[in-house]
Order: structure tokens, then C-alpha cells, then sequence
């Protein structure tokens, strides 16, 4: 046997070899299964896309259609002041429940994710999640913030909080995870004295420490809030 | 005399390609393997299907109140594009008082739950993770020892005790809320399953009432700060 011959059947042996590791880790892993649940898992991602992008298309819609009927109200209240008087009330209590965009000083909130750690409690410690944002926020409203909005999304009298681990829901939007940045307009020295008063949100400064979790602000002359672009409707309440 | 050599050659070229095949094949089957695994690791990452199916329904329900408030608005529109007289007068009216209704500004009513939570030591956090489940849950109004309560108000830990806008609420607190009785129910049971596994409540109970008459308001603040833009 020639030398070039050994070399050939040692590098056949060593393929095959190879061919033999990568099917027995293939087997191990059961790849006909996770590729089921990767199936699976897939089509339960686009059903979430799809159902994401609908949303996203339902706001842009209900804020165009707030729009069109501003401008109808507009247009009715030139033609009548006591229209006009109507319009005027109309406005001043949509601009309280968020429905119009609003700016002025303020400051402006930072929530990053820390690093993993030793959890407590069984939960991710070093993820922000919804109460953190809940939090802070019901902190601002508490030293006088007359509009906030978290990551562009307006909070209005009616606004709720949910989401699981690191993912953050707020009313009738998608969900999205840390960083959050959170917006709002008001008294900024009284805002930020809260937030730099160390017996202020004391599960979020733990786990400053535990996780370094990142909660950072900085204030600004001029804080733009977008309008509230999703649902306020009361159906089972009527007036007494 | 040249065939031999020509044909270990052609045999030796064979052997080659084979063998490059065959690591072809393993690179492909490796990289398909990697692949894979890589993509179910990256995907499932932070979120398990459980969690993308409660997503999903989350969702669904987020997108019939979208669509509910787009037909609200459709018919709004509709009724301004009318022209008729006295037709903007009537729409600003009950818009400006639906949003006196949900901004707590006035008296209302409607079918939903009353909670009766009667612990010491509970604090301003606990009420506002009571009020954000329920806000979560649809709550369309809500009122805790007569004081009005929406999102904004501050709820604060005083050295008294828990204050809703800077007064006291001193326990048992009575929660009324407004909204969808079946919804609210849901997680009334969930919170008073839970709230009775804490040492420091006495009591934790809720009722279903068709007619839930909320008193309390709350005064409108006009902005000093905010401008609309």
C-alpha cells in the first residue's frame, strides 16, 4: 500500500469517524423532536407577529381617526361659539386623559437590565419587568407629573400594567422588555429629588446592588409626550 | 503501458471526490444540527410556548378593544360628517362626559365587584398592586373607602398608613370597581386566594354586584407644566 493510499483510508477512517459523532449527537438530541417543537414553537411566533402588526396597524388607525375627528370638531366649532365653548372643555379633558400630545420640562427615566445572578424568590431579579415600571411611574404621578408616557406609550387614568419575567405590558399594546424610558412632564427638581431619595423604590435599589440593575434619569427643559393611540372605552359605566 | 497509471489515477480521483462528499455531507448535516439547535435556543429565549399562548390571547383581546374603540370612532366621525344641527353640539357633550366618567371627575355606576380587605401592616405598594390588577382585568372605575382612584392619583405610604391623594384609608379597605363582571371576578377570586395566605390579612373577600354606585370624585388639576404641543 502506498503512502498516499493510507492517507486516503485514514482521512475516510476520520470522516466516517466524524460522520458518526455528529449522528449519534444528532440522535442524542433528539433532532426530530425539537425540530417539532421548533415547528411548533415557529408557528405560534407568527401568530404573535401577525396579531403584533394588527395591533400596530389598529393604533395607527385609531390615532388617524382621532385626528379626522378633531379636525370635524374643528371645523363645527368656527361656525358656533357656544360649539366652540364645547370643543374647548372637550380638549382641556383629553388633553388629562392623554389624548393629546403634550410637552414641556421634565425628565426622563432609564431602566436597563442587570446581569444574572443568584435569583430570589424565583424570579429574574436582574430583569426589569412591569411593576418596576409600574413603580416608577405611580412615583412620578405621586410628585405631580402631569403627563407620562413609557417607551412612546402614553399613561392614561385608565393605564394598567402586566407582562411576565422581563416582558412589559401596558393596556392594549405589544410587549416589549428593558431598556425603558420613561417620559414625563412636570415639577423636574420635585421628580428628581424623589427619584434620588435612597427610601424611594426600594426593590428596584436592591437590586441596584444584587443585580446592578441600571435606573438612571436626566432632566430637560422640553419633554415631548405622544397621544394616547389605543383604547379608552367604559362600556359598563354610566353616569349616575 | 499508460493504461494502468491512467486508471489508478482515475481510481485515486474517485477515492478524492468520494471523500470530499462525505465531508461535504458531514458539514451539512453538522451545520443543519447547529443550526437548529441554535435557532430553538434563540428563540425560546426569555419566553416558553405557555407564555407565547397566554401572549396570544393577551393579544387577541387587546385587538377587539382596538377594533371596538376604531367602530366607536367610525361612528363618531359619522356623526360629525352628518352635519346635521346640533349633531357636534351632542357629540362634543357625551364625549366630554365619557371622559369626566373615566377621569373620575364625576359620579358613576355599573355592574362589577366589591372587595373587602381588612389587614394591618399592608402597604402603599400592596393597594397598588391590588388597583393595577384590577385596572389589568378591564376596571373601568374604581373607589377605595370612598376615595376615587385612577391611574395618576398617588397612592403613598404616610407614617399613618396607607393615603390615597394625601388622606388616610384606613383599613378594612372596600374596593368598588366597574367593568366587566366576569373579568373582575377572575381576578378578585385569584387576589383573595392570595391575600388570605398572608399572615397580616384578616380578611379577604369579594362580591359580585350589578349595580356598583361609585360616589366619589376627584378634583381636575389644570397643568402647569404640560403644553399641548
Amino acid at each position: 500500500m502506498t503512502r498516499p493510499h493510507i492517507a486516503t483510508f485514514a482521512l475516510i477512517a476520520l470522516v466516517a469517524l466524524a460522520t458518526g459523532f455528529v449522528l449519534a449527537g444528532q440522535i442524542r438530541a433528539q433532532l426530530l423532536t425539537p425540530s417539532n417543537q421548533l415547528a411548533r414553537y415557529q408557528a405560534l411566533v407568527r401568530n404573535v407577529q401577525e396579531l403584533e402588526a394588527t395591533n400596530a396597524d389598529d393604533r395607527r388607525q385609531i390615532a388617524s381617526l382621532r385626528v379626522q375627528i378633531d379636525g370635524l370638531e374643528s371645523e363645527a366649532a368656527a361656525r358656533s361659539a357656544a360649539t366652540q365653548a364645547l370643543k374647548s372643555q372637550l380638549s382641556d379633558l383629553r388633553a388629562h386623559a392623554g389624548l393629546i400630545a403634550m410637552h414641556g420640562p421634565g425628565l426622563e427615566v432609564s431602566l436597563r437590565n442587570g446581569v444574572p445572578g443568584p435569583d430570589t424568590g424565583g424570579k429574574a431579579g436582574y430583569l426589569i419587568n412591569f411593576q418596576d415600571v409600574q413603580d416608577v411611574v405611580n412615583l412620578l404621578f405621586a410628585q405631580g407629573a402631569e403627563g407620562i408616557a413609557v417607551n412612546g406609550r402614553r399613561i392614561t387614568p385608565l393605564t394598567a400594567f402586566s407582562g411576565s419575567e422581563g416582558q412589559i405590558v401596558i393596556d392594549q399594546g405589544t410587549p416589549f422588555t428593558a431598556p425603558v424610558k420613561i417620559a414625563a412632564v412636570g415639577d423636574r427638581n420635585r421628580m428628581q429629588e424623589a427619584l434620588d431619595d435612597p427610601s424611594a423604590l426600594p426593590d428596584i435599589r436592591a437590586r441596584q446592588v444584587q443585580f446592578q440593575v441600571h435606573l438612571t434619569l436626566e432632566g430637560s427643559a422640553d419633554v415631548a409626550l405622544p397621544a394616547y393611540d389605543s383604547s379608552l372605552q367604559i362600556p359598563h359605566v354610566s353616569s349616575t | 503501458m499508460s493504461a494502468r497509471p491512467r486508471t489508478a489515477r482515475r481510481a485515486s480521483r474517485a477515492r478524492g471526490i468520494s471523500v470530499w462528499l462525505i465531508a461535504l455531507l458531514v458539514a451539512l448535516v453538522a451545520t443543519v444540527q447547529i443550526r437548529s439547535e441554535a435557532e430553538v435556543e434563540r428563540s425560546l429565549v426569555g419566553i416558553d410556548s405557555t407564555s407565547l399562548a397566554f401572549l396570544i390571547d393577551d393579544l387577541h383581546r387587546a385587538n377587539e378593544s382596538l377594533d371596538a374603540e376604531k367602530a366607536a370612532l367610525v361612528r363618531l366621525r359619522a356623526q360629525l360628517q352628518s352635519g346635521q344641527s346640533g349633531a357636534a353640539d351632542q357629540v362634543l357633550t357625551d364625549e366630554a362626559n365619557r371622559l369626566r366618567a373615566l377621569e373620575g371627575l364625576i359620579p358613576v355606576q355599573g355592574p362589577g365587584v366589591v372587595m373587602v380587605i381588612d389587614a394591618s401592616g399592608l402597604q402603599a405598594l400592596d393597594l397598588q398592586d391590588a388597583l393595577n390588577n384590577l385596572a389589568a382585568a378591564g376596571a373601568e372605575a374604581i373607589d377605595v373607602n370612598q376615595r376615587r382612584v385612577v391611574t395618576g392619583v398617588p397612592v403613598t405610604q404616610t407614617r399613618d398608613g396607607v393615603a390615597i391623594d394625601g388622606v388616610v384609608v384606613v383599613p378594612p379597605w372596600k374596593i368598588s370597581v366597574i367593568g366587566d363582571v366576569n373579568r373582575l371576578a377572575a381576578v378578585a377570586d385569584l387576589m383573595a386566594q392570595q391575600l388570605r395566605a398572608d399572615r397580616r390579612v384578616r380578611e379577604a373577600t369579594y362580591r359580585i354586584d350589578s349595580d356598583v354606585v361609585i360616589r366619589s370624585v376627584i378634583s381636575e388639576r389644570p397643568f402647569v407644566y404640560a403644553v399641548a404641543s
